[in-house]
């Protein structure tokens, strides 16, 4: 999966998927629903107003 | 509204990705747009000094910045991937928000230059006891191109590095 495919599912510029994994764009309802079905996901499985934990820590239940 | 193929040509050269190394860090797009407000700040200058002083002599450093002057341009749409050049049915949410606030921040520098320019030319006249009439058309010239290229500029300066190859 490249940023270039989703952009072009979703319909945005491929630089806008970089900027919102940066979280220096916060993308509209409308666009956070496209990527979430995209991939299959609640929205709230991709966006969060709190920082998701690393992967590892849920996985293996580290607490930080 | 939907693409024309006028849209879509524009934006296939805003988005050709050949000469993406020449502005790929913040340090390049700095000397960029450093290079291109030398540039524009030479051409104009040498340009009022012929329509408005004495002899042709300055335009050829007018004809000899023109080239180069064209290239940092071309250079810096293309980082910016054509946010001030390409109509807005070509761009993406993010692409919209981030061209008002570039034109916002664009005026905003404007009218202090603006202001500045007035002070400056004032003062200039109070001082040197100088008639300002002569100096209206010239410095008007001057912030017309400041008006002119300052979103291109501010655009060039705000753009954020892409991320590396994500291809798995």
């Amino acid at each position: 999966m490249s940023r270039q495919a989703l952009a072009e599912a979703v319909g945005v510029h491929y630089q806008t998927i970089g900027y919102i994994e940066r979280g220096q764009y916060n993308p509209s309802l409308d666009l956070a629903l496209k990527v979430a079905r995209f991939f299959g996901l609640p929205v709230e499985a991709l966006f969060s107003l709190e920082p998701f934990q690393p992967l590892t820590d849920e996985v293996y239940g580290r607490k930080q | 509204m939907t693409a024309t193929r006028y849209d879509r040509r524009m934006y296939a050269v805003m988005n050709d990705r050949r000469a993406a190394a020449a502005y790929a860090t913040v340090p390049r797009r700095r000397l960029i747009v450093g290079a291109h407000i030398a540039l524009t700040v030479t051409g104009v200058g040498a340009w009022i000094s012929t329509v408005f002083g004495s002899g042709y002599g300055l335009l050829v450093l007018v004809a000899a910045v023109m080239l180069p002057w064209m290239l940092l341009t071309g250079l810096l749409n293309g980082s910016t991937r054509g946010l001030l050049e390409l109509r807005g049915r070509m761009l993406d949410e993010r692409q919209l928000v981030e061209r008002d606030r570039v034109r916002a921040l664009a005026h905003r520098i404007t009218l202090w230059l603006l202001v500045a320019t007035a002070f400056g030319v004032g003062a200039y006249g109070v001082l040197a006891d100088a008639p300002l009439q002569t100096a209206v058309a010239p410095v008007l010239v001057g912030v017309l191109a400041a008006h002119w290229m300052m979103p291109l500029w501010v655009a060039g300066l705000r753009v954020q590095d892409d991320l590396g190859d994500d291809e798995e």
